[in-house]
């Protein structure tokens, strides 16, 4: 039961909770009380109480009172907001905002309460919500006194930053015209509200759309010119409502002859630091959807220099800044050349080296740097030979598991480049144990990074190749190729195709020892494509150079031969297909015995019909690479000039495939025709040749 | 068969199927004889004023990426006189496409008119001298020409040391056929008997056929 | 990159004190030389050159505004503002609510602060771990000063060890602060500093700042930046010149070249 206030009758609830060293009220109060307060406070009962004026007011005072201390004790207290939780005494307070004729003070009070559960505690957000929130607040930002509208406007904000925010439909008509009235409200928090919303309506492009045909980013705009803090709301929902949209980032470019698009543009020489990353986030985004709406060089380069500059704020603005320079650049040739020209190698990797790798800006630097190396040869050596590669060594063994992702990022792109491997720049020998030890990381992500880098590295084009084999590599890869998860497959065995390439035969009988031949068949028949891909691949590369090595293909009955053969009659995508042949092309370099095996793959015998090879279908796919391995294959299998090698061309012009190659003299991939004028000087002779010559326009 | 060099935009995505190389760009055209793991062989008459003289040479691929204009791989020298074991040396090559480099060499002590005088030697670009002479070649569309134009340095001895009596100051021009996948190159030095010629053809390495190997970056 | 010429495209956006504009002038035209070489600069040579250095009046007092304002001073500010016709950049009226907060905190008594903020938007707490812990923190640090020894352990229990569970961050700076229970002469315990009056200063700094921030206006006064910089620039030029330094910033006097 509420005990009696002290507090006057005739003062102002609001006073009286500011005296709070004077006024008992509810100050230290214990959580369970105040609950228990604030739920008798609350509902009809109260405010029945004596039938008269006095008795409704106070206690409406006591549930103002007892509103506010709830909110005192909860905001930025997780453990309290817990406990309030439990205690039930979030239903009394949403129903404090439902009250009719709830007072200005109660009204702002249970609003920033609401706002408080909502506000990082994913139990708190539900419960608001649950128990009605956004309707009743949504509901009072009408309401005439502004404290109590700027209350609602916080609230609700915090409501839809939570992951637990309502979907705000903006295809409905009726909801995208109360978001256009928040827009237009003269209140910032009304507005900041109304763009908060817009951030967490973008999932969809018909959304998009729907927000940019409705005027929504014009009016945005025109909000750039209000406080720092509702035009970097604004910049925000820019860039949800352009991102990946190509329809919606080329009329905003075009808008107004492009006085919008230079708006923001103004923005990124900004006083504020956030609103300059925010603005360069945005015209990224506008970058990435529509790049022909985009081409400004200078743009891109101004980009490029605020970012660098960017990366010397403090705070979050400072840690995001190199993630951005990486999105801003990803994939380009061009902007990579640009980013080194303006010494962006140099700048991160000072500002990583002055620092501790402890931090957030540490990983988002070290992901800016690999993004560099990405495709410039330039940053590579420029990378590798700084003292920063070492940092990016030490940072393999680093705590926290994002730094060793991000260091096995920058080593795979340093080592993405032929004419890096060749020279030897990368010592194997400093890099490779570190990297076998992250095979073993309780991170998937971790093994997943350590084994691309390991994969670049693993090609190691000087001659000497063997280190990489003492450091116990291969049998954690063999593990790793039988994971459960798809990805960590296809890389380990990429990573064996990559070793395999050029090894010495004692080096590849090693290597299918530990793999063994079972594993192989089991990874061609694999779920995943290009698991299959890599792994004909790798048998591509045992093959070649190691006569012998044919024995493991044909062992335990034809194991692997018969998964290449499976996988080359099933619809299987051209990639598998093309490296299938190629094995066959390999095996049919070999003795007669290995040709026969392969002629029974491509021509199987069938007693009474004739059954079509899928070798026809492949020398008519659109895939050069297709074709021209396909005719490799066939090349091997009639070369050299023979009785055996006749027979054999015989029984493909049975299945088709002889007419079918002599129908390729116009190929239009260059290759194609100079293999097939080869294999027609094979087969046929000179005098055929001499008749496909005349033949030929 | 053409190397892939894939990329992969994050460290859990998939490849991409396969690199489209029928781009736009001036490339050299993908030639299944020219690819990482092929080898060569054949003669490199090293005659002078003296006397008649020629060592067999084997020359295998070791790397190829055709967006930098770069391959490079081991050349083996047998029955050199001085060396009691044939000698193998590591080289880097430069593909002459327009894009990454031009027929002027631009280093390594050869002028211009040294290019051109070595670059006429070979029969197949005769039809490309007139605009060479101009701009180095950089407009000239080599995308669907039959010959590959390269130059090739020797980087270090891999298995003697640099007091073995020989000399890798040089350079070859190498021009490569892709209907039959022959070499012929022509060595300069200025400090060596001029013109020295390089004579290779694609091999099958004692099989069959032709096989294939290959590797892939992420 | 050089970090001044970094900050130099800010203070541009102002204006420069003669002094700082001389010496980045003088900085830039004189070669990096060894110490016996040092070029010569007399007084007349560089009053003569400050002279000639053009700062406008309305700039200057924008700096002093924006000083007053930032700190708060509001009577000052109001005062400033009739004699100068400089307008304030923040609405004066909201001075006074963020100031006392400041008051409340400078004079130990943070429940009310806590209160005072979360009246003026209640979303600054709750943005703000940092902040609301340093508050609880100096709550317990004014319960310790007072001798409320029972209430202090009962109140780190209650509050202060939570906040130690939701972020780990924060443990060390609560281990020190309830190491001053332990002592019995705390002002001289290892820990002490924490119950200097600097302590509530910093809070209330910080509580200033956070507020400021969400009204999205600027939390540091450009003045104490500019003071920064000329002392920077003084020892950057000292390397390479003998000129008149300014060392008394309170007389700004300026000093013979020491030759």
């Amino acid at each position: 039961m509420p005990a009696a206030t002290a507090s006057g009758g005739g003062a102002r609830a609001e006073e009286a909770a500011a005296s709070s060293s004077s006024a008992p009220s509810c100050v230290g109060m214990r959580p369970e009380e105040l609950a228990a307060r604030l739920a008798a406070a609350g509902g009809p009962g109260a405010a029945a109480g004596d039938g008269g004026g006095a008795g409704g007011e106070e206690g409406e005072q006591e549930r103002v009172l007892a509103l506010r201390e709830i909110k005192n004790q909860i905001i930025g207290n997780r453990t309290k907001k817990l406990l309030y939780l439990r205690l039930g005494a979030v239903p009394a307070v949403v129903a404090a905002l439902a009250e009719p004729g709830a007072s200005p003070a109660a009204l702002v009070q249970a609003a920033a309460a609401a706002g408080s559960f909502a506000c990082g505690v994913d139990d708190g957000a539900r419960a608001v919500l649950d128990a009605g929130a956004a309707g009743h607040l949504t509901r009072l930002l009408a309401h005439p006194d502004e404290k109590v509208v700027d209350a609602c406007a916080r609230a609700l904000r915090m409501i839809y930053q939570s992951k637990q925010a309502p979907k705000f439909d903006v295809n409905n008509e009726k909801n995208m015209d109360f978001l256009l009235s928040l827009l237009d409200s003269k209140n910032e928090n009304v507005t900041e509200l109304a763009a908060n919303i817009i951030s967490h309506s973008c999932d969809s492009n018909t959304e998009q759309l729907a927000l940019c045909g409705a005027g929504v980013p014009q009016k945005l705009v025109g909000l750039f010119g209000g406080s720092m803090n509702l035009r970097d709301a604004c910049l925000d929902s820019m860039t949800a409502i352009i991102r990946d949209n190509c329809d919606v980032a080329s009329r905003f470019a075009s808008m107004d002859h492009g006085k919008y698009f230079r708006s923001i543009v103004g923005l990124i020489h900004d006083r504020s630091p956030r609103t300059r990353l925010l603005s360069c986030l945005c015209l990224i985004a506008l970058g990435h959807a529509s790049p022909c709406h985009f081409p400004d060089r200078q743009i891109k380069t101004k980009l490029i220099l605020v970012l660098l500059e960017l990366i010397e704020e403090p705070g979050n603005v400072g840690d995001e800044a190199p993630l951005a320079l990486t999105t801003l650049i990803k994939d380009s040739v061009e902007l990579q050349k640009q980013a080194f020209s303006t010494n962006a190698v140099v700048k991160l990797s000072n500002h990583l080296l002055a620092n501790s790798l402890e931090t957030r800006r540490a990983v988002t630097i070290l992901f800016a740097l690999a993004e560099l190396c990405s495709k410039q040869e330039e940053s590579r050596s420029q990378l590798m030979s700084g003292q920063v590669s070492t940092l990016i060594l030490d940072a393999l063994k680093h705590d926290c598991a994002d730094i060793r992702v991000a260091a096995c990022s920058c080593l795979k792109n340093i080592s993405r480049s032929s004419k890096v491997l060749s020279a030897g720049r990368i010592s194997c020998d400093t890099v490779i144990a570190p990297l076998v030890q992250l095979l073993y990381d309780s991170s998937t992500s971790v093994q997943i990074a350590a084994l691309g880098a390991i994969c670049n590295i693993a090609v190691n084009l000087t001659p000497r190749k063997s280190v990489l084999l003492h450091s116990g590599v291969v049998s954690q890869l063999v593990n790793l190729s039988k994971s459960m998860d798809p990805t960590l497959r296809l890389k380990s065995v990429w990573a064996l195709r990559n070793i395999m390439f050029l090894l010495n035969p004692k080096d590849k009988d090693f290597i299918l020892k530990e793999l063994t031949v079972s594993t192989l068949s089991s990874l061609i028949c694999d779920s995943e494509h290009f698991v299959q891909e890599q792994t004909l691949a790798l048998v591509q590369n045992l093959l070649d150079g190691h006569v012998d090595s044919v024995n493991y293909v044909i062992a335990e009955d034809g194991m692997v031969l018969n998964a290449i053969s499976r996988q080359l009659n099933s619809a299987s995508a051209p990639g598998v297909c093309v490296q299938g042949m190629l094995v066959l092309a390999n095996m049919a370099a070999g003795d007669e015995l290995n040709k026969e095996a392969v002629m029974d793959v491509i021509v199987p015998h069938q007693a009474d019909r004739i059954k079509s090879s899928f070798v026809v279908n492949f020398l008519q796919s659109k895939d050069k690479q297709l074709r021209v391995a396909t005719l490799w294959c066939i090349l091997n299998l009639i070369y050299p000039k023979c009785d055996t090698s006749s027979t054999r061309v015989t029984r493909l012009q049975n299945v088709g495939v002889i007419s079918q190659v002599k129908g390729m003299m116009n190929d239009p991939c260059l290759d194609c025709k100079n293999t097939r004028q080869r294999l027609a000087k094979e087969k046929l002779g000179k005098g055929a040749l001499h008749r496909d010559v005349c033949r030929e326009p | 068969m053409p190397v892939r060099v894939v990329d992969t935009a994050t460290p859990s995505s998939q490849p991409s199927s396969g690199q489209d190389t029928n781009a736009v760009q001036p490339t050299p055209p993908s030639c299944s004889l020219l690819t990482a793991g092929r080898c060569f062989a054949g003669t490199q008459n090293v005659s002078s004023l003296q006397k008649d003289e020629a060592w067999k040479v084997n020359v295998r691929i070791h790397g190829c990426d055709l967006e930098q204009g770069y391959l490079c791989g081991t050349m083996e020298a047998l029955n050199v006189p001085l060396a009691d074991t044939p000698v193998v040396t590591f080289w880097e090559g430069e593909i002459v496409d327009a894009k990454n480099y031009t027929f002027f060499t631009g280093k390594w002590e050869a002028s211009p008119e040294d290019d051109v005088r070595h670059w006429s030697k070979f029969p197949s670009f005769t039809p490309l001298l007139s605009q060479v002479e101009i701009d180095g070649g950089k407009s000239v569309d080599l995308s669907n020409y039959p010959y590959i134009f390269m130059r090739w340095k020797e980087q270090y001895f891999v298995n003697v040391g640099v007091d073995c009596g020989l000399t890798i100051a040089g350079f070859y021009y190498v021009c490569f056929s892709c209907s039959d996948g022959s070499i012929s190159g022509f060595y300069y030095d200025p400090n060596s008997s001029p013109f020295q010629k390089l004579e290779l053809k694609c091999t099958n390495e004692k099989q069959s056929g032709f096989t294939f190997s290959s590797y892939e970056l992420q | 990159m050089n970090p001044f010429v970094w900050r130099r495209g800010k203070a541009e956006k102002l204006l420069s004190l003669p002094v700082l504009e001389e010496c980045f002038c003088a900085c830039r035209q004189l070669p990096a030389s060894m110490a016996s070489s040092k070029k010569v600069v007399t007084r007349d040579e560089w009053e003569r050159k400050l002279r000639d250095v053009k700062i406008r009046k309305e700039d200057m007092n924008r700096l002093v505004m924006n000083f007053l304002v930032t700190e708060g001073f509001v009577d000052a500010a109001d005062k400033f503002r009739i004699e100068s016709g400089t307008q304030p950049d923040i609405d004066l009226a909201t001075i006074t609510d963020r100031m006392e907060v400041k008051k409340a905190v400078q004079s130990g008594n943070v429940q009310e602060a806590i209160e005072k903020i979360n009246d003026l938007n209640p979303t600054i707490l709750d943005t703000n771990p940092q902040l609301y812990f340093h508050l609880q923190q100096q709550k317990l640090i004014e319960l310790i000063r007072v001798g409320k020894i029972n209430e202090a352990l009962e109140f780190a229990q209650e509050e202060l060890a939570p906040r130690g569970e939701e972020n780990q961050a924060f443990l060390e700076e609560i281990e020190k602060t309830v190491a001053l229970l332990v002592f019995e002469d705390v002002k001289n315990c290892p820990y002490g500093e924490l119950l200097d009056v600097s302590q509530r200063l910093k809070t209330a700094s910080e509580v200033n700042a956070a507020i400021l921030t969400s009204q999205s206006h600027e939390k540091d006064p450009k003045l104490p930046s500019l003071l920064k910089m000329l002392i920077w620039t003084q020892n950057q030029l000292h390397e390479k010149a003998a000129y008149p330094r300014i060392s008394n910033f309170s007389t700004a006097a300026l000093e013979d070249p020491a030759i």
